[in-house]
């Protein structure tokens, strides 16, 4: 078996999934279980797939579909692979959460949402491995339809429905540009088929045309701010382990399409891309922490943070693309190396955040953090697993978001030394508002974990809150040991996404990593040895202790009281600092950045408004329609057939006549 | 891995070293601070001692914890020397070489600082304390104002000497390859001044109720828990000196390895540090306080000296 038969495996197994799990709609058990175990043995196909194409060499298949738009080709290369590998893993983890996390809706159609949930998977699988534009845009259209689906679920709340159609709105005016994308490539050159765009000579203007729509496109599914705004409500509407799906390897299906026909197809040759990419990253990494900071409930604060880190993926892209268009190589390694190893990065801590969101949700009942507190004695598993999700996003070393944020750095910092004084301007503007994001992320992350997990519970149900169920704890483990080991195992990982970065067209390969450690083409450079900083840091913990030891501190021991120091008052969970009042100092500090929000909501809205006014103009229109074409054509039709019918006498020989008065007439006609 | 990332003993036998005399001078130096703002209050003040006998104390006292502080709580002190330890056996101190270059550069150095106050911030908010939450935020605003200021200065200086590896800057300044241009006299003095603030100095904290602000998590802190923690965050002052040091005046360190070298290098690190920590002194307590909400107002004043400094650099002066 070769990766692409794994992969159709994989599709099949997850259809046959779907397929049971909607005829099991009506023992909710059932369906739940079939889905759920359907999406994990897919998923672990999947995975095989992906190491087998990243092992061996990269593999295509042609299948016979009788369309006439160009061949079905899957294809797995290295991007395709390392895609199909994200989703296969947070596939298994989402499908093995949602079997318990599921359990509270069974009262309603869980074998429709199952037959959604696989679907979806399926889809995101074919879109990042099928190397024709055509069916890469069937896959992409219901991969978002799954996807609508997925965010509707809880249909009876208004505001779902509204985040509902905010989500299709967006992503069908992206995926409207993606499609004019792919038809300009038609247009230049009479084929569908991505192997045969690649060698086409395009002209310029037609390849930024084609440049602007894909990456507005695809920057709109990808939730790149400022087209990030159905993000919150879509990710928070929906079940727990779909908005992990959508957050962590939905939107990287959105990166994968940028990187393939911006780099791939399009070749990046023009400076002024890189540069746009890297505007638009430094406008979601800021944009998207600070709003993430005003928020209260969890799931919305994941979203925006997610909008962040597209914007430090951009970063990656936009100095990978500087780097092509000024024939740096290392530039250009560098770059599409950071954004690789963020977005897998990503899809592990943003996919285990979401779980965790989504437990402490099954057990409250709420997403408000202000609801939450004190849950990490409550839910210890969970909360172990949240803090090593936050401390990874916010790019704490030994995690593994410190790793690619130092890719995105030393990127940054060889862009800086660009002969072009343009790129050498922005390249450190850009490694200061990274810093300037990380350090927003932390403090976003300390106001989550903190205000959901530490101090005093904020209500009854925070109190009596009990562990999640092991299912769930399980999927979000999985999840921490794939952070651990993309952190710690950097020297390992790095090559791997090297080689992946160096198969797009003008990047070279060289040398990032060795033994245990990896570095930025040029060792002078920097160095970096992730396993020697977490048995450092585990080491010099001890240090701390033996001093304790050495005055015989432990021998004091501990007394535990019931509350903190209050002056002397009497403590009230009240006193503690809440979530909303934890940003508070920022709110002061950034507040004309915090007045943008509803500057770039309200041309949303208005446009909203507009589509529903359409949508209401072509309601009234229809019985005009009716009214004045279908019923007078209607009408007519029939008059004319009952005027016709005295022509039908049933007599053989008047028929004859017909006949010869037809050939009659015609001969007339042709010979005059 | 040769030349610049070679990793010898003797580079090992530094690199301790440096980590040993932090752990064990900076109670020193904070007493050192603690006697000048005395003195210059008029005051007798305490021993140059004093932080050693309180130290030695709170380690044999009992811990006095809130129930609602789970691990994370505990683990802090630990977590901030453990940190502060790595950052010295990073940073160039003794030589013009980071001792352990084969393990990271100044990228790693600024987020392991950045991982001691996740923790530290988290701590506050653990016990559910209001001072320990408002420090929290505090400490996170301050980060957010500092730390771009830092990378930045530290990325121009980085750029003049090719390399972010702290070793190779520390020696092009100290051989003058990278000469002292009007970007480099800029970064000093933007770095300096986030330096300052990151040491919990004025204007942002008094001097005599550190509890009260950045330093409101220690509110909840006790016995050897407490030690470690004061012990941790002395060590986080001096390892920023010596960071400051290492980049900007390296003057003093030793170019090869050898025992007179390093006992020059002990000295000559011994008076820069000295004469920093007066320098602060002297600042922290001539300077008014400000309010905290106006912490941008003057920290805009750094992040404007390091984009100058930028700009310089940019036109190569």
């Amino acid at each position: 078996m070769d990766a692409i038969q794994l992969l159709l495996l994989s599709v099949t197994v997850l259809g046959v999934g779907a397929l049971a799990s909607l005829l099991l709609n009506s023992s909710s058990r059932t369906s739940r279980y079939v889905a759920g175990i359907g999406g994990m043995l897919g998923s672990l196909a999947a995975l095989a797939a992906a190491i087998f194409a990243l092992i061996s060499k990269p593999a295509t298949l042609e299948l016979l579909v009788p369309l006439p738009f160009g061949h079905f080709f899957l294809q797995m290369d290295g991007l395709s692979a390392l895609m199909t590998g994200m989703i296969a893993v947070l596939g298994f983890a989402a499908s093995l959460y949602s079997i318990r996390y599921l359990e509270q809706f069974d009262q309603r159609n869980l074998g429709v949402l199952g037959f959604f949930t696989n679907i979806f998977i399926a889809m995101m699988l074919l879109v990042v491995t099928v190397a024709n534009a055509f069916y890469f845009l069937v896959f992409w259209e219901m991969m978002t339809v799954a996807s609508y689906f997925l965010v509707i679920f809880e249909s009876e709340k208004k505001e779902t429905i509204r985040a509902g159609y905010l989500y299709m709105l967006v992503a069908h005016a992206g995926g409207a540009l993606i499609m004019v994308a792919f038809f300009l490539f038609f247009a230049g050159t009479g084929s569908f088929d991505f192997a045969v765009i690649r060698q086409a000579q395009l002209s310029p203007a037609l390849r930024n045309i084609i440049f602007l729509l894909a990456f507005i496109g695809f920057g709109a599914k990808a939730g790149m701010a400022p087209l990030h705004i159905w993000m919150p409500g879509a990710y928070s509407a929906a079940p727990a382990h779909a908005s992990a799906l959508m957050a962590s390897v939905m939107k990287k299906t959105a990166i994968y399409g940028i990187l393939r026909i911006c780099v791939d197809l399009l070749g990046a040759s023009m400076l002024w891309w890189g540069a746009l990419v890297l505007f638009f990253g430094a406008i979601s990494a800021i944009l998207g922490v600070l709003f993430a900071l005003a928020e209260r409930d969890l799931k919305r604060l994941l979203a925006y943070s997610s909008v962040e880190n597209v914007g430090i993926i951009l970063f990656g892209i936009g100095a990978g693309m500087v780097g092509l268009a000024t024939l740096q190589p290392i530039v250009a390694l560098l770059g599409f190396l950071a954004a690789l190893y963020h977005a897998l990065n990503h899809s592990f801590f943003k996919g285990l955040l979401f779980l965790g969101a989504g437990a402490v949700d099954y057990r409250l009942g709420s997403r408000d953090l202000n609801q939450m507190g004190g849950l990490a004695r409550r839910m210890p598993w969970t909360g172990l697993a949240f803090l090593i999700g936050a401390l990874a996003v916010a790019a704490i070393p030994p995690f593994n978001g410190f790793v690619s944020e130092w890719f995105t750095y030393q990127a940054l910092f060889t862009a800086s030394s660009d002969p072009n004084f343009v790129v050498r301007v922005f390249a450190p503007l850009c490694a200061v508002l990274l810093a300037l994001a990380g350090a927003l992320a932390a403090m976003l992350y300390i106001k989550a974990y903190g205000s959901a997990f530490s101090g005093p519970a904020h209500s009854q149900s925070a109190s009596q809150a009990q562990e999640a169920p092991g299912g769930m704890v399980t999927s979000m483990f999985i999840l921490v040991v794939g952070c651990l080991a993309l952190g710690l195992g950097a020297p390992l990982v790095t090559p791997i996404l090297a080689g992946v970065a160096a198969s797009f067209p003008g990047a070279t390969s060289m040398p990032v990593a060795s033994s245990i450690w990896v570095f930025p083409a040029k060792p002078d450079q920097a160095i970096l040895s992730m396993p020697m900083v977490a048995i450092l840091l585990l080491g010099l913990l001890a240090v701390p202790f033996v001093v304790i030891a050495l005055y015989g501190g432990f021998k004091a021991g501990r007394r535990i009281v019931p509350d903190p120091w209050t002056c002397g008052y009497g403590y009230k969970s009240r006193m503690s600092v809440s979530a909303s009042s934890f940003d508070q100092p920022l709110k002061l500090t950034f507040r004309s950045l915090y007045l943008l929000r509803p500057a770039i909501q309200k041309p949303l809205d208005a446009t909203a408004a507009w589509a529903k006014r359409f949508r209401e103009l072509i309601r009234r229109s229809e019985p005009l329609i009716e009214s004045w074409i279908t019923r007078p054509t209607a009408r007519a039709v029939e008059y004319i057939g009952e005027h016709i019918q005295a022509l039908q006498m049933g007599d053989i020989r008047v028929y004859c006549l017909y006949i010869i008065l037809t050939l009659a007439v015609l001969l007339i006609v042709i010979f005059k | 891995m040769t030349g610049e990332t070679s990793f010898t003993a003797s580079m090992i036998v530094i690199g301790l070293l440096q980590a040993l005399l932090i752990l064990l001078l900076a109670p020193l130096f904070s007493g050192f601070s603690r006697v000048l703002r005395a003195k210059m209050h008029s005051r007798k003040g305490p021993s140059i001692y004093q932080n050693y006998r309180d130290l030695v104390k709170l380690m044999k006292r009992q811990e006095v914890v809130a129930e609602q502080a789970g691990w994370v709580f505990h683990l802090t002190p630990y977590i901030t020397m453990a940190c502060m330890l790595l950052a010295a056996l990073l940073i160039p101190i003794f030589s013009v070489q980071s001792p352990f270059n084969q393990v990271g550069d100044l990228i790693l150095v600024i987020y392991l600082f950045a991982l001691a106050r996740f923790f530290f911030s988290l701590s506050g908010l653990e016990t559910g304390s209001t001072f320990g939450g408002i420090g929290a935020r505090r400490e996170q605003l301050l980060s957010v104002l500092i730390e771009p200021v830092m990378l930045l200065v530290l990325f121009v200086i980085a750029l003049l000497s090719g390399s972010t590896n702290l070793g190779i800057i520390s020696r092009q300044i100290a051989t003058g390859q990278t000469p002292f241009y009007t970007s480099v006299w800029l970064g000093m003095l933007a770095f300096a001044f986030a330096a300052f603030v990151e040491m919990g100095k004025l204007p942002f904290d008094v001097g005599e109720a550190e509890q009260e602000l950045q330093e409101g998590p220690l509110a909840e802190f006790s016995g050897r828990s407490l030690a470690v923690l004061k012990w941790g965050l002395y060590m986080k002052q001096m390892v920023l000196v010596a960071l400051f040091l290492a980049v900007f005046l390296p003057f003093g360190s030793m170019t090869t390895a050898s025992l007179p070298g390093i006992v020059l290098a002990i000295v000559a690190f011994f008076l820069k540090v000295t004469l920093f920590y007066f320098i602060v002194g002297i600042l922290e307590n001539a300077m008014a306080r400000v309010r905290f909400v106006k912490a941008s107002a003057v920290t805009w004043a750094a992040l404007g000296a390091a984009i100058l400094s930028f700009v310089f650099y940019l036109a190569n002066v």
